[in-house]
């Protein structure tokens, strides 16, 4: 291999006859190296937007969440989550009451799902209560005090920026919250309902949270539901996100029979396979640029071919063998993408690392929910992009090397 | 003494180009003998297949019928890869033309046969350097062909064909493409050559005095060898 090696080598380096088949040497590296660059930083993006989102969403919900299969609530909910919180790879249990309500305030109305908390706990297990930015979610905390001044105050209430938007609502005023399980009267099904404040708003960038998510404590979400002392679900937060199917299962297994869980994956799997399915439309897409650049290959080393026929001739007057010529030419093509590889992996790689540490490319913050482009450029993806470009070149070398493979010495130099 | 060399009733003929055209017979029951040492010359008129004739002697090209043997080897039912390692080791090929590659310095166009086997480039190119000494070219190894005149072009590829320390030299009008005085030259490096070698060496040529003075001169006519 040494000596195909060689002479490929020189081959590419030297001076042509033909100044097109130089030209177009060139323009395949170039193109091989434009669309390789394009590749990695088309991945990379892709890659950081999934990871931030992922971040995002995972910091916002709870990794596992068990619930009654039955739908019945949980009653004995706190010696459960006691011994849940045992499980391997738990780090974090809270108590959660889910309840669809109708929010309104005078005319305008929403419908939301409220979530019963107690704040310490659902702190540990999900972040949304941290995106408040306007009042604060601290009087969610049981022991606060809804009485001021001698006059009662409604209970505290922390709602989602986009259902506040709906609502005209700001922090301190009241909101009627009115809940379909009514309650049994002469008059018949009474749907309940009872005034809360809003004490904070919060925005976590996701619209299907600040559009339908509130809060309030588990005391008043009990009371508003009829549900005393009940939960509805218990979130756990783990400690690999991966293994939450696995956890998931060791917990339903503690948990006893009559509990299934759900994972944030099973969750959120149809958005994650959409992004997938996004990233593999662009992947093929952009490899087009790649295939344009071995078709520049297959045509230099084609007509390179025809130049060195004579020198083809020649080499195995001397002994070369067939199979030593397709090597050479095999070789021939597979440098020009090798360079043009390395020369877009480096510029790829730079772009994104350069990307991910300036930020350099702003977004609208509330369009896309984050205020940069993120790049997350990873090795994989340099070992996936140099095999499907090698291997494209790879594919345009055999018709050439086949061809220079079967010259006849005897014929190619009998018209010299 | 053994022959070197043994063609034995060759035959080679070329289908026709057409459909119902002729064919062309170009050898019938051509034999020829050639022993180490011993230089023979071919001569014949252009057309006469003196070139196809070292083709199918260098295994470059196969006859319709007949055998061509080196030493104990039927070169005539060699495959592709056996052809070339016996190219390689057992052959040194002149033509008329140097045929250097124009990429390569000199050092590198004499060390390829070496290169081509896998020799170590180290002590091909200390073998290339020797035989460059030895063609009176030892000061223009870095050279490229295209920066050597035409009579050093030829004494380059001389010393390509025998850096391999082949049995056999075939020599296709080496001195074709030079002028009297560098012809003269080159022919006399070939055949000092020869017999520093022992060589067994078959020289087309249409130079009757160069042909005169080798060991056995035979006239390719109508398809077959006469003594000239």
């Amino acid at each position: 291999m040494r000596f195909e090696l060689f002479v490929a080598a020189r081959y590419l380096r030297a001076r042509r006859r033909q100044a097109v088949v130089g030209l177009i040497t060139v323009i395949s590296v170039v193109g091989v190296a434009a669309g390789v660059a394009a590749l990695i930083i088309a991945l990379a993006i892709t890659n950081g937007m999934r990871r931030d989102l992922q971040q995002r969403l995972v910091g916002s919900t709870a990794h596992v969440q068990l619930m009654r299969t039955a739908g019945d609530g949980i009653s004995h909910w706190r010696p459960l989550m006691a011994r849940l919180a045992a499980v391997p790879h738990v780090t974090a249990v809270a108590p959660g009451l889910y309840g669809q309500v109708l929010i309104s305030r005078g005319a305008r109305s929403g419908g939301a799902l409220i979530k019963g908390i107690v704040p310490a706990d659902e702190a540990t297990v999900g972040n949304l209560l941290q995106s408040v930015n306007e009042g604060s979610a601290a009087e969610l905390a049981p022991n606060t005090s809804t009485v001021a001044a001698g006059s009662q105050l409604a209970p505290p209430l922390v709602i989602g920026h986009e259902l506040a938007l709906t609502l005209g609502a700001e922090v301190g005023d009241s909101l009627l919250v009115t809940s379909p399980q009514g309650e049994l009267t002469p008059l018949g099904l009474v749907p309940r309902y009872q005034r809360f404040r809003v004490v904070g708003i919060f925005s976590s960038g996701f619209y299907q949270y600040d559009d339908g998510y509130a809060f309030m404590r588990l005391t008043d979400a009990q009371r508003l539901f009829s549900e005393p002392d009940l939960v509805s679900v218990i979130s756990f937060k783990i400690d690999d996100l991966y293994k939450a199917e696995q956890v998931g299962k060791a917990i339903e297994a503690a948990a006893g029979p009559g509990f299934q869980t759900t994972n944030w994956m099973e969750q959120n799997r149809e958005l994650f396979r959409a992004m997938k399915l996004e990233q593999d439309v662009t992947f093929i897409v952009l490899a087009l640029i790649v295939v344009v650049a071995a078709l520049n290959i297959l045509i230099a080393l084609t007509m390179m071919v025809m130049e060195k026929t004579r020198d083809i001739a020649v080499m195995m007057s001397f002994g070369v063998t067939a199979e030593q010529v397709r090597k050479i030419f095999l070789l021939q093509g597979l440098l020009i993408s090798a360079v043009g590889t390395v020369l877009g992996l480096v510029l790829g790689y730079v772009v994104s690392i350069v990307g991910s540490h300036y930020r350099f490319i702003a977004l609208d913050a509330s369009v896309y929910s984050i205020d940069y482009l993120p790049f997350a450029p990873r090795l994989v993806d340099a070992l996936v992009v140099a095999g499907v470009s090698l291997g494209m070149s790879l594919l345009a070398t055999i018709y050439p090397s086949s061809s220079a493979a079967s010259v006849l010495p005897a014929e190619a130099l009998r018209y010299e | 003494m053994t022959p070197v060399l043994r063609a034995v009733a060759l035959e080679k003929t070329y289908a026709p180009l057409a459909a119902g055209g002729v064919g062309l017979r170009l050898f019938e029951d051509l034999s020829l003998e050639v022993a180490a040492g011993e230089m023979v010359a071919v001569v014949g008129e252009s057309g006469a297949g003196k070139s196809s004739l070292l083709h199918l002697l260098a295994a470059l090209d196969r006859p319709t019928s007949g055998e061509v043997w080196c030493g104990e080897t039927n070169v005539t039912r060699l495959n592709a890869r056996q052809a070339g390692e016996y190219r390689n080791r057992e052959i040194g090929y002149v033509w008329q033309f140097h045929y250097l590659l124009p990429e390569f310095t000199a050092l590198e166009n004499v060390a390829m046969p070496l290169l081509s086997r896998g020799a170590r480039r180290g002590v091909a190119l200390e073998e290339a350097a020797r035989w460059l000494q030895r063609v009176g070219l030892g000061d223009r190894g870095e050279h490229r062909s295209g920066e050597l005149s035409g009579g050093e072009q030829q004494r380059l590829s001389i010393a390509r064909a025998l850096i391999t320390k082949p049995k056999l030299l075939l020599a296709d009008e080496p001195t074709g493409d030079l002028d009297g005085a560098t012809a003269e030259r080159v022919f006399e490096l070939l055949q000092e050559l020869h017999r520093e070698n022992a060589l067994a060496s078959v020289l087309v040529t249409h130079n009757l005095e160069f042909a005169g003075r080798c060991d056995r001169v035979l006239r390719l006519k109508a398809g077959r060898l006469a003594v000239a």
